[in-house]
């Protein structure tokens, strides 16, 4: 996020929520908005889906699944032909302005309406709210990155803010709202194949000399492979081991089936986990880690805060934290450096690294405030919970770069080659005669991603127990499925089963489903298709078709899944351990 | 006095479990049936938790034929023990706040019977009870909902609430009347 979360409630006039089921997925994030709903702000939301911030929403935009960069482009063109951005701002402290004012002439209500069904006079209205609002803010999730052009969205939300000025004053920014705890701090400290830790190049060599000097080895010079990529590697041969950590990608990664069958073709799997997850029921070696209550160190989230996180319980059995797995490796590998006692001592070696970002976050200020969001170069600075503060960018020129983005759902528009910089996306796969229904993924309230904790606590299988389709009513009453009732959901790489929820909140056409459950995940259906600059799975849009079953059928299914996510092995070794045989598993 | 209940603004409620998930585990902790007693309902003009209105007259109490169902000590009471899972409570109540549950036995599984309404399917072997809130009577700290809701979304109306909301808003009738006259000769 480019400013903090408590902001919402205190500053920001016009909240523009797109791709976000916030109320579900982040809600005391939704917490803050409904404060600051109750404060006189309003609320503008973009979604396929009707969820709840839709339904609180001033103006709603029921954008159909991947169709985002047409609504911002329309906003922006708004935006542009009343004159209502900020021109002061856009003349110090932008450029390319020019180019973005060209790009989005096409972008009209009507061509958008046409696009999209988003009816003229609400696109109109959104983008006056918007850029007439003293302090608006933009909070997004995986609803716009999870495209193969999620970058492009990215960036034209990011320019929506830019010509609006709305960046570096409390309440305003580009806030995407980060998944999971730690996801941030896990960013932060390089685990992305391409960067050193605090988003230092590894291609830049006086970066890799500033941590060669540290480590003393030799840092390799390319980028490493991204996860989309592995599959085809081990398949390829250019990766014989993995080791996974802190991931379920047999459940998490798109198209599962090809990626499962690349996993059978390795020579070795490791997997470290605090449970055995249907991936680390494939592996060779099951390393045992602590989870979050059972270690010490630090948690950095979403608004870039890092806080100090305690032990509550010592882990139990033989499990351990996770850098105390990683250091004992190396220095069976032969690498003695690695010989800390204590997460502080990684974290000050961090801070040696990269004080720029870092440097003034010492575990002793930590202890007295809750948490320091970096940049934090200086132990006497107060941390910067806001970013570009005066109109200072972190770009060659020191100025915000506005790019134009195209979309079109069948061919990339051909204008992109008229533009330096420009970005463009397409759907990867539109529904057809075959295939009718759009396919998008998602959250549910309670479950968190792959079930491998949620599935565990007995109170949220008393309240989620299962996994549900989500289809509109007027689909549903053609293919005569009754709420309920079971149906199989399938697209060109597979099929999976559960009950459909017949609801409003899927728009015609659209069905939605979650990958929380292996009895149906639906990443055995999504499209193993990326986005070429940041690599993201396109998770949100596939071509599905969907038929009533009955349960007996339903059932077959069921022991299908059953035996291809080795269910009863995670059973039989909980039994094992539980008798004191601890025999390793192949 | 009134009966007490639980009533959500829908406007706040984010629809996000955590007043079911608290109501599951506060029930199960006193051995209670662990279900949630109360149901966060999606439509398209809202989102809210649906519980018992605790009403005064309640035709749940009214059909009960074996007295598991009573109204005293200011709510309506439901005796897990004595249920005999009729059902007839849930079709009675307006406001499909009770449902019909039960403990499964562990080496069964099963697909429900086919029934003609989803209310009466059925488990084999599984005694069916019906689930109401009961308010967190046995709880000092009062319905668990209400504490555990996020956006404070829920609240807890006690007898002397109603009558004191109903004097604000005839106070605010007035002024609004007030002020219209005054508009209106002015």
């Amino acid at each position: 996020m480019t400013n903090s979360i408590p902001e919402i409630s205190q500053h920001t006039d016009v909240i523009f929520i797109i791709g976000s089921n916030t109320a579900e997925c982040h809600p005391l994030v939704a917490r803050h908005v409904i404060k600051a709903k109750e404060r006189g702000a309003k609320l503008i939301v973009a979604d396929p889906r009707l969820t709840e911030m839709a339904n609180k929403a001033d103006i709603w935009l029921r954008v159909p699944a991947g169709y985002n960069i047409s609504l911002i482009n329309g906003l922006l063109h708004v935006i542009v032909k009343e004159k209502l951005y900020n021109s002061d701002f856009v003349q110090n402290y932008t450029e390319g302005f020019d180019d973005l004012e060209k790009a989005v002439e096409r972008y009209t209500p009507a061509y958008v309406e046409g696009l999209t069904g988003i009816p003229q006079q609400d696109l109109v209205e959104a983008a006056r709210l918007f850029a007439r609002a003293k302090n608006a803010a933009i909070l997004y999730c995986m609803g716009v990155t999870q495209f193969s052009y999620g970058t492009g969205t990215v960036v034209s939300l990011s320019n929506l803010a830019v010509i609006t000025g709305n960046l570096g004053r409390p309440g305003t920014g580009v806030n995407p709202l980060r998944g999971q705890n730690n996801v941030q701090g896990a960013c932060d400290m390089g685990c992305l194949p391409n960067l050193l830790p605090g988003y230092l190049a590894v291609t830049d060599e006086g970066y890799r000399a500033r941590f060669e000097k540290e480590w003393h080895v030799k840092l390799p010079s390319k980028p490493g492979l991204r996860i989309p990529e592995v599959a085809d590697a081990i398949l390829g041969g250019r990766v014989r081991a993995a080791y996974v950590f802190g991931e379920n990608p047999v459940m998490s990664d798109p198209d599962s089936d090809h990626l499962r069958h690349a996993f059978e073709h390795l020579d070795l799997l490791v997997v470290q986990d605090i449970f055995l997850t249907e991936t680390a029921r494939l592996a060779h070696v099951v390393l045992p880690a602590a989870c979050w209550g059972e270690k010490e160190g630090t948690f950095t989230n979403t608004e870039r805060r890092v806080q100090r996180v305690r032990k509550a319980v010592n882990p139990p059995g033989e499990a351990r934290d996770d850098w105390w797995i990683f250091s004992a490796l190396a220095q069976k590998m032969d690498y003695g450096r690695m010989n800390y006692l204590h997460p502080q001592e990684i974290w000050d070696e961090v801070r040696r690294l990269v004080p720029e970002k870092f440097g003034g976050i010492t575990h002793s200020r930590l202890e007295k405030v809750r948490g320091i969001n970096w940049p934090c170069p200086a132990e006497d600075h107060p941390g910067t919970p806001i970013l570009y503060q005066g109109g200072k960018f972190a770009t060659p020129s020191g100025k915000a770069n506005l790019r134009p983005v195209f979309f079109d759902p069948v061919r990339i528009p051909e204008e992109v080659g008229e533009f330096k910089n420009a970005l463009a996306g397409k759907i990867t796969e539109l529904p057809d005669e075959e295939y009718p229904f759009t396919l998008t993924t998602g959250r549910r309230g309670y479950h968190y991603h792959t079930g491998t904790m949620t599935r565990k606590s007995w109170p949220i299988t008393q309240v989620t127990p299962e996994q549900l389709i989500e289809i509109n009513p007027r689909d549903a009453r053609k293919l005569g499925i009754e709420d309920g009732d079971f149906v199989r959901l399938s697209t060109r790489r597979g099929s999976i089963a559960a009950k459909a929820w017949v609801t409003e909140r899927v728009p015609e056409k659209t069905v939605f489903t979650t990958f929380h459950f292996w009895e149906a995940n639906v990443n055995e259906l999504t499209v193993n298709s990326t986005d070429p600059a940041a690599c993201i799975p396109e998770f949100k849009v596939a071509a599905a078709k969907v038929e009533k079953i009955t349960p007996a059928e339903f059932q077959a299914i069921l022991q299908e899944k059953k035996k291809k996510y080795l269910v009863d092995l995670e059973a039989e070794v909980a039994g094992r351990l539980k008798s004191g045989r601890r025999e390793a598993h192949v | 006095m009134f009966n007490r209940f639980v009533i959500a603004n829908p406007d706040r409620c984010l629809g996000c479990y955590t007043c079911m998930a608290a109501c599951v585990v506060n029930h199960a902790k006193q051995g209670l049936q662990a279900y949630p007693r109360l149901h966060v309902t999606y439509t398209p003009v809202g989102t809210m938790p649906v519980q018992c209105h605790h009403c005064e007259d309640a035709p749940c109490a009214l059909v009960c034929p074996v007295k598991a169902i009573e109204v005293k000590e200011q709510m309506v009471k439901l005796n897990e023990g004595l249920c005999i899972g009729c059902k007839m409570c849930a079709l009675a109540c307006p406001f499909g706040a009770i449902t019909i549950q039960g403990t499964p036995p562990p080496s069964v599984q099963a697909e429900p019977a086919r029934t003609l309404t989803a209310l009466l399917a059925w488990f084999a072997g599984q005694k069916t009870i019906g689930i109401k809130c009961d308010l967190c009577d046995f709880d000092e700290q009062g319905p668990q909902c209400v504490r555990v809701c996020p956006t404070k979304a829920l609240q807890l109306v006690e007898g002397g609430d109603v009558e004191r909301w109903s004097r604000l808003k005839r106070a605010g009738a007035v002024t609004g009347a007030v002020a219209m006259f005054k508009e209106a000769e002015g």
